[in-house]
Formats: C-alpha cells, sequence, structure tokens
C-alpha cells in the first residue's frame, strides 16, 4: 500500500497542475500537443514497428483506439453502462465514408457530419428501447446489436455483401498538408486533432450537469431518478455521444484504408476497445487514453503479442477487474488534495 | 410557529400487495400544507411502503394518490420530483463519489432547463443555471449546518453528517413536501434533539414534512400529528398527546393487549 | 416464400424440436447461474463450444475416427457415443467451475461492482474462444461420422433420422433428470433457496461458496450435454460457434423467465422450432437476426418472460 504513494503518477501530476497558474498551464498542453504531434517522425528510433510502418501504426491501432475508447468511455465510465456493441457505430460511420464516396461526389470531410448523424441516429434508435434495461440485459443486447449490425452488412447488396466496398476516395488536402499513403502523418495530426475536441467535449460535459447526471446514475440510478435526474434521457445522450465519437472513427478509417469488409467489423473491435478503456482507468480520460495508447502500440511493437493480441486483451479484462478495477490510473476524485489545500489557505 | 394550510398531499384507500403480502391495506392519509406529519408503527407496517408509493418506486394495487391537485399515479418518478416531492432513504442512498456539494448540486438540476447542448457550447443559460444552482447548493449545506463538509465525498462523510446529506439534498430539489424516512436512526440522544431543531426549521422556512421515526420523544416534541400504522392499516391518526394514549396504539406496539398490563 | 415452410412442415418441425432441446439445455447454463447470482454468465457460450470439442476429441483421439472411418455398430457404438456425451459434459463441468473460480470468486468475496463483474466474465470468455482459435489454427474442425444417420421411418412426409431421435430423446432424459436433481436433492434445494433469498439461505447455513460451484458444475454438465447433441447432429464446430449459439439460449433462457429451470423448458423448444421455421421463410444467413429481434421484444415487453411470473425489480 505504501508503495503506491511513491508511484501515484496521477496525484503528482495533479498536483503540478492544480498549483500552475493560467499561462503555465496553457503552456503545458501547447507543448504536449507539439510533442505529441511530432511522433510521426520518431519512426526510426527504439519504437519503430516490426511489420507496419511507424506512422501507419500511430494511426491504426493507437490513434483510432485512443479516439474510439474516449468515446466508449462516456457509455461505460461516466455512465456505467456497458456497450459491447460499440463497433457497429464504427461500421456505420464507415459504410456511410464509403457508399458516399463512391457513389457521390462528397468529399471526406462533407461525408464527416452525415457519418456522424447516421451513428447518433443509430444510436438514439437502438437507446430507446434497450437503455430502459438493466446492466447485463443491455450487455448483452448491445453485443447482439453489433452483430446484427455485421450481418446485414454481411447479407445485403448495396453494401456489396462480403466484398465490400473498395476505391474509397482519401480525404482532400487541407491547405498544405496532403494525405498519403506511404506517409500517414497527416492522418495522424486530424486524429489527434478530433482527439483533443472529444477531450474538450468530454470534460466540458463531465463538470455540468450532464456530468453530474450520469455520474448519479453511474452510482446509484434508483436514487438518481428519485432525485429528479431524467436518467433515461441522459442514457440516451451518453450512448448517443458514444456513438458519434465511433462514427466519426469509422468514417475517417474507412478513408484511410480506402477498403473495407464486414470482417472489420467483429465483435472483437468492441471486446479491444472495452479492454482500452478498462486498462487504464474506467472513466479518466488520461487513463483512457494511455491505456489506449499501449494495448493499440504494445501488439504492433512485440511481434509474437500480435497473433495473440486478443487473448491477452481478455486476460486484461480478468485481470485488470479481478485486482485493480478501477484500471491502472483509477478516477478517484482528490478529495485529500482539496482538504489540503484548504488547510493551507 | 407555521401556520397550517390547505390539503397538500392526499393517499385515498391505498392498497399495495407484495404477491401474498399486503403492506398497506386501505390507507387514507392527508398531509396538510406547513404540518410536520409523523409517520410510525411497528416493524414492517408499512411505512417506507407509503413512500415508495408516492414516490413513484412502486404503483399501487388500488387507490389513488394525490399530491397539490395532481394525480401521482401515472407519473415517472423524476417528474414526481419535479412536481415537488422529495425523500431521503432508510438506508442511506447518497452518490458516494460525490462531494457533498455535487449531490445537492445534482439535486437542484431537476428545474433547470439547460441540457448537454447547453452545456457542451456553454450558451448562457446554462453558465447562469450553473452558478446559480451552485450558490444554492451552497446555501442549503449552509442552512443544515454541513457547509463545512461541502468538498468532501459523501462516502468518506462522518454517518451523521451523511445523513443530514441526504435531507440537504432532498431539500436541493425544492420540494414542497419533504418525506423524511427515519432520518435520526442510528443516533445518539444528543444528535437527535438537534436533528429536531433542523427538522423545525426545515418546516418554518416553508417546508411540509412527513416524518417516519421510531423515537417516540422526538416525534412527540416536534410534529403536529401522528399517523400510526400497523400491519398496513393506518390505526390512528390524531395530535401526539391523544396518539400516545391510544390503547391500540400502546398494543400494536406492545404486541399485547393494553388492558393486560 | 412460405411454401417451403408448408411443402416441409413435418420435418421443419422434428429438426425444430431437436435444436430446440439443445437450446433447452445450454439455457439451462444461463438459467442456473442467473438464479443463483442473479448474473449473466457470459462465458456459457464458450463452455458449450468447448464441450464441442470434448466430443470431438473423444471420437477422434481417443477411439480413432477419422472422417473415411465407417460408422460404429452395437455395443461399439454405444460405448462411443455415451464417452462423448460423459467427456463433453465432464469438459464443460470443468471449464464452468474454471469460469466461476477465476471470473466470479474474488469479485463476489469483495462485493464490488456489478460492471466489474460482468467484464471479468467477458474477459475469461474471450480468452476461452482465443485459447481455442490459436490450438486450431481458426479451422473449423468436422467431426468423424460415428452415429449413421439411419432413416427410422417416416410420418407425414417426414424423415425421422435416428441423430435427431436420440437428441431428442436422451435431451429431454438428461432436462429430467437435472430438473429433479434441482428439486429433491439437498443440494438442489439449497440451490433453490439461495435463488430465492440469499441472505435468508446463508443464515440457513448454506455453504454459499459451495452451492455456487454447484450451480456452475450443474450448468456447465447441461450446456456440454448439448455440445454432445449438437455435435451429432451438425458434426462440424469451430471456435465462434459459441456467440450464436450462447444468443439464441440466452434469448430462450428469457422467453421462458430467467433463473427459472422450466421456463429454460419451453423457451428453448420454443425458440429451436421458431428459429427453423423462420429460417424456411427468411432463408438461413436471417437466422441471428430473427432470434436477436426475439430476444430485444421480449425484454421490452415481457422481460419476465412469457412463462414466468412477474417480479418487481427495484427496492428503495
Ligand atoms: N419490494 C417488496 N417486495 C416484497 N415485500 C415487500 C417489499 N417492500 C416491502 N415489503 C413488505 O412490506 C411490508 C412493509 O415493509 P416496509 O418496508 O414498508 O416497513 P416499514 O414500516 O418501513 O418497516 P421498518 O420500520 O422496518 O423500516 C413488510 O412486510 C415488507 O417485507
Ligand atoms: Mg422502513
Amino acid at each position: 500500500m505504501k508503495i503506491r504513494n511513491y508511484w501515484n503518477l496521477r496525484d503528482y501530476g495533479a498536483n503540478i497542475w492544480e498549483n500552475a497558474g493560467r499561462p503555465v498551464r496553457v503552456a503545458i498542453v501547447l507543448v504536449s500537443i507539439v510533442l505529441v504531434g511530432l511522433l510521426p517522425f520518431t519512426g526510426g528510433s527504439f519504437l519503430a514497428t516490426p511489420i507496419a510502418s511507424f506512422d501507419a501504426v500511430l494511426v491504426y491501432p493507437v490513434g483510432m483506439f485512443v479516439l474510439m475508447s474516449l468515446g466508449l468511455n462516456i457509455v461505460v465510465g461516466k455512465s456505467g453502462m456497458l456497450d459491447l456493441g460499440y463497433v457497429a457505430f464504427f461500421a456505420i460511420g464507415a459504410y456511410t465514408m464509403a457508399i458516399l464516396g463512391t457513389t457521390t461526389k462528397l468529399n471526406t470531410w462533407e461525408i464527416m457530419p452525415i457519418g456522424i448523424a447516421f451513428a447518433m441516429i443509430a444510436g438514439v434508435l437502438l437507446g430507446i428501447p434497450t437503455l430502459r434495461l438493466r446492466g447485463d440485459y443491455l450487455a448483452i443486447v448491445t453485443l447482439g446489436f453489433g452483430e446484427i449490425v455485421r450481418l446485414v452488412v454481411l447479407n445485403s447488396t448495396w453494401s456489396k455483401g462480403p466484398n465490400g466496398i473498395a476505391n474509397i476516395p482519401m480525404p482532400p488536402h487541407i491547405g498544405p498538408l496532403k494525405f498519403e499513403l506511404e506517409n500517414q502523418r497527416v492522418f495522424f495530426w486530424v486524429v489527434m486533432a478530433m482527439i483533443l475536441l472529444t477531450i474538450w467535449m468530454i470534460r466540458r460535459l463531465s463538470v455540468r450537469r450532464p456530468g453530474r447526471a450520469w455520474e448519479a446514475i453511474r452510482q446509484d440510478e434508483d436514487a438518481a431518478e428519485l432525485m429528479g435526474v431524467p436518467t433515461l434521457k441522459y442514457k440516451i445522450w451518453s450512448f448517443t455521444l458514444g456513438a458519434a465519437v465511433g462514427g466519426a472513427a469509422g468514417v475517417l478509417y474507412a478513408s484511410k484504408n480506402l477498403y473495407i469488409a464486414p470482417e472489420m467489423f467483429t465483435l472483437n473491435v468492441s471486446i479491444l476497445i472495452l479492454a482500452c478503456v478498462v486498462f487504464g482507468g474506467i472513466g479518466n480520460i488520461w487513463g483512457v487514453v494511455i491505456g489506449a495508447t499501449v494495448l493499440g502500440y504494445l501488439p504492433d511493437r512485440i511481434r509474437f503479442i500480435s497473433d495473440a493480441r486478443l487473448l491477452v486483451f481478455g486476460l486484461v479484462l480478468v485481470i485488470v477487474m479481478n485486482f485493480r478495477p478501477d484500471g491502472l490510473l483509477p478516477r478517484k476524485k482528490r478529495e485529500k488534495a482539496i482538504v489540503k489545500r484548504e488547510a493551507n489557505a | 410557529m407555521a401556520k397550517i394550510g390547505k390539503t397538500l398531499l392526499k393517499l385515498d384507500n391505498v392498497t399495495m400487495k407484495f404477491g401474498g403480502v399486503t403492506a398497506l391495506n386501505g390507507v387514507n392519509l392527508e398531509v396538510k400544507e406547513g404540518e410536520i406529519l409523523a409517520l410510525i408503527g411497528p416493524n414492517g407496517a408499512g411505512k417506507t411502503t407509503v413512500f415508495n408509493v408516492i414516490t413513484g418506486v412502486y404503483k399501487q394495487t388500488s387507490g389513488i394518490v394525490d399530491f397539490d391537485g395532481t394525480s401521482l399515479g401515472n407519473q415517472k418518478r423524476f417528474q414526481v420530483t419535479a412536481l415537488g416531492v422529495a425523500r431521503t432513504f432508510q438506508n442511506i442512498r447518497l452518490w458516494g463519489d460525490m462531494t457533498a456539494l455535487e449531490n445537492v448540486i445534482t439535486a437542484t438540476d431537476v428545474h433547470k432547463k439547460s441540457g448537454v447542448v447547453g452545456a457542451l457550447f456553454g450558451l448562457p443559460r446554462a453558465r447562469r443555471e450553473e452558478s446559480e444552482n451552485r450558490e444554492r447548493a451552497m446555501e442549503i449545506l449552509r442552512f443544515i449546518g454541513i457547509d463545512e463538509y461541502s468538498d468532501r465525498l459523501a462516502k468518506n462523510l462522518p454517518y451523521g453528517v451523511q445523513r443530514r446529506l441526504e435531507i440537504a439534498r432532498a431539500l436541493g430539489t425544492s420540494p414542497k413536501l419533504l418525506l423524511l424516512d427515519e432520518p435520526a436512526a442510528g443516533f445518539n440522544p444528543a444528535e437527535k434533539v438537534e436533528l429536531a431543531a433542523t427538522i423545525k426549521k426545515v418546516r418554518d422556512a416553508g417546508y411540509t414534512v412527513l416524518l417516519i421515526e421510531h423515537d417516540m420523544s422526538l416525534i412527540m416534541g416536534i410534529s403536529d400529528r401522528v399517523v400510526v400504522l400497523d400491519f398496513g392499516t393506518k390505526i390512528a391518526d390524531d395530535i401526539p398527546s391523544v396518539v400516545q394514549n391510544d390503547p391500540r396504539v400502546i398494543e400494536a406496539y406492545l404486541g399485547v393487549p393494553a388492558d393486560a398490563s | 416464400m412460405f411454401a417451403v415452410l408448408i411443402d416441409q412442415f413435418w420435418s421443419l418441425t422434428i429438426a425444430g424440436i431437436a435444436l430446440g432441446f439443445i437450446y433447452v439445455l445450454v439455457s439451462l447454463g444461463y438459467t442456473m447461474v442467473y438464479g443463483v447470482l442473479r448474473m449473466i454468465n457470459f462465458a456459457n457460450s464458450e463452455i458449450f463450444m468447448w464441450g464441442t470439442f470434448g466430443t470431438i476429441v473423444t471420437s477422434r483421439d481417443i477411439f480413432g475416427y477419422t472422417q473415411t472411418s465407417a460408422p460404429a455398430t452395437g455395443p461399439k457404438l454405444a460405448l462411443v457415443l455415451l464417452s462423448q456425451l460423459l467427456i463433453s459434459m465432464a469438459v464443460a463441468g470443468v471449464t464452468a467451475i474454471f469460469v466461476e473460480y477465476v471470473a466470479y470468486r474474488r469479485l463476489r468475496a469483495k462485493g464490488t461492482n456489478r460492471l466489474a463483474t460482468l467484464i471479468s466474465a467477458i474477459g475469461i470468455s474471450i480468452v476461452l474462444s482465443e485459447l481455442m482459435r490459436l490450438l486450431t489454427d481458426s479451422r473449423p474442425v468436422g467431426s468423424p461420422r460415428v452415429l449413421e444417420k439411419i432413416i427410422l421411418g417416416e410420418v407425414w412426409g417426414a424423415n425421422l433420422r435416428l441423430d435427431t431421435i436420440i437428441t431428442i430423446f436422451a435431451a429431454a432424459l438428461i432436462y429430467f433428470l437435472l430438473e429433479r436433481f434441482v428439486k429433491l436433492s439437498r443440494m438442489g434445494k439449497a440451490i433453490r433457496a439461495v435463488s430465492m433469498n440469499e441472505d435468508a439461505a446463508k443464515l440457513m447455513g448454506v455453504n454459499l461458496n459451495r452451492v455456487i460451484t454447484t450451480t456452475f458444475l450443474v450448468g456447465g454438465l447441461a450446456t456440454g450435454a448439448a455440445g454432445f447433441f449438437y455435435i451429432t447432429v451438425f458434426e462440424y464446430t469451430k471456435f465462434n460457434i459459441g456467440f450464436t449459439m450462447g444468443m439464441a439460449a440466452f434469448t430462450a433462457a428469457v422467453l421462458g423467465g430467467i433463473g427459472n429451470i422450466r421456463g429454460a423448458f419451453y423457451g428453448g423448444l420454443f425458440l429451436g422450432l421458431l428459429e427453423v421455421y423462420a429460417s424456411a421463410v427468411l432463408g438461413t444467413q436471417w437466422k441471428a437476426v430473427t432470434v436477436f429481434i426475439v430476444l430485444v421484444l421480449v425484454l421490452l415487453f415481457k422481460p419476465n418472460g412469457l412463462f414466468g411470473e412477474a417480479v418487481q425489480t427495484t427496492r428503495a
């Protein structure tokens, strides 16, 4: 127990942050963003990945995993609902991009809001009937939903069935930044921007009414309802915002991969993302970011894991839940620091 | 003393059955504006069930619950709260991982209009409501006398403070009627006296109180009227001094006919 | 569209009953565990999958059958089939106990939240299926034909195949025995006591851990038996067959009122028939979709099942 205090990076980091003034904070944020943004140039270092090129790995799985984990975290971490069909929203975004991108003149950025909207609509349509259900029922229904979306795509002609859809256009260049297959650093920057936007969204909502409602629902749903929280409404919002992030990730993924097929959207994706959320620390943004980065990157770096990736992720779920149910960086509110600050004041 | 006004809550012949168990059997009950009404009875008499029926946790098997002119029968639970009924729980059910202040703010949200969109884009109304809620919640903590704990996580608070926070949280919803389910459970005599004063203060601030309590002296000291339940049936409904001497009440509590002693 | 359904109504019905009995046994795995823990055993689908492999390993590796060897006859046939059944049950039973021990027990002792337990259970089911995927190189595995699929006779134009008939009767027998066990044995009574009221049962001196382990075991045995019948009828398995089976059997359990043993029986048969009829009309590729829609509809409109009685879930 003692040891943990020394290694409590979360508190250590938070202390620095809390004691810093506004300009220092802005500087910390900007420097961190620039440093992360420079990552694609470090491909030649010890970070290099043996099979896929490093900048590609940074986009998928790492960046995409972080993005989707943040989205799923709104549902699982913030409001405590286990969604095992998250891949469905990813698939809906990807197929929106693929179909509109190959049959219309719309480009990736124009399709993005459409893909997000479709994912959100699917979220609402699935949410309204199922979010009344208790935890484990919800888990199994979402599990089924994820699989159903895949089966529908697999067995329909508009989606070209098992053949998938090829020749999906890349995003058009943004000013001087061109998207290229051989060098995916611009994709990485776009994913980064999306991640930052998602973090901004979550942080904003967390400290205001929606965040409180989710927190109350997660901790004691009956009490929340009896204290006047419209629980179904906020659960649907949580689900839908999660879906929006998943849909956005899907659009970008299709436009980066140029080809998608139903087998990319299996239950496994949902489980991988869930493992990322759980590993780093359910409900804690930085925990999720770090967890998803580690779990996204390691299997590509260490070759023997990449075959058994899912096995490892399954083990992560069991082990983390049993021994550190709050993940590596738990969400715990840092009450002590607050009290101490008061004592000093 | 506050003036007692018109009928605020009315239970008309309410029956609640759980399978074979009849928890409430044709209960009639009126709560008048401005009063402190105590609901007493032996363990398992159906007191908590009365709260559960009023707040929509259970739907009564038959009978009508009318609050301030609205039938509560088909309201969702959060709508009942929005209409002006708030409760505490016999077994404390705070949101442990939130601070005391956040617990109360969450309750104050019930009457606010702004939601996800407002919060996300920082619309003026959402900002205004956020700061109003925060102030109001802080005021309530001060009113109940636990403001020094505002930044502490609810689960780490001392037991007595948790019980008080339950009351503060219920007040956060700005109720017309406050339902307190054994708020003094586990308190020592000194704490009970203090709590009685708090409940009086709450009533004098304009809230109507329906109180479940086992401690007779506490009840005698503060309530305007006492209703006694036994095995789901109302057996007395009068001012404290009369109820205290009612043979049926004594029998219900002691389990023996009053004249046998 | 409905021509197939009408033409082959009786043979579909027989196939549906056989499939239904397989569902009955797997949904027992869900229903029993749910009864005592009020939790879905997410790994039950993988317990089933391991059972199917137990069946195939028995005939292939213990008795040396290959895809080309002649089916068995006489006492040898009985011996092989019985060994397959028992080993499949044993494999599944052991897997079930393993699941309880690794994924549930520790969290139950700590009394942590349900979310953690759910995620832990999902983790273990991923581990079970991935292990099998790696062991089998993601390939489907065919079963040698031990039991010749003799046509015994014909009723209303439908063939009565030996494997189907055996499945129906043997599965019904196993269901019956398990139901008796839960009804009459001491342990069975303890299981029922715990499902009705855990605290009261504890007060009455029931050893909770033992009851829960036994419940997983019994559920696993039923699920393992289902694995054997599944192989006897379909002669094929793969690391990922658990998913569809699990979804269907869970739906069956919910249909019958989850936690209720008799309910698993009705739910399983109902779903087996429904699935076979629906496939005849819509095509087999929509089988899973049909099951899912049934599940959602039941959860929404009859959450206590078609055959169960209503219970109120929240307490305040
Ligand atoms: N959800 C339920 N299901 C079945 N029976 C219930 C339920 N809720 C309450 N009961 C029964 O109804 C009766 C009244 O219970 P209730 O909790 O209202 O009593 P109470 O007067 O609050 O008792 P106490 O003083 O112990 O809190 C009891 O017999 C109880 O077992
Ligand atoms: Mg009570």
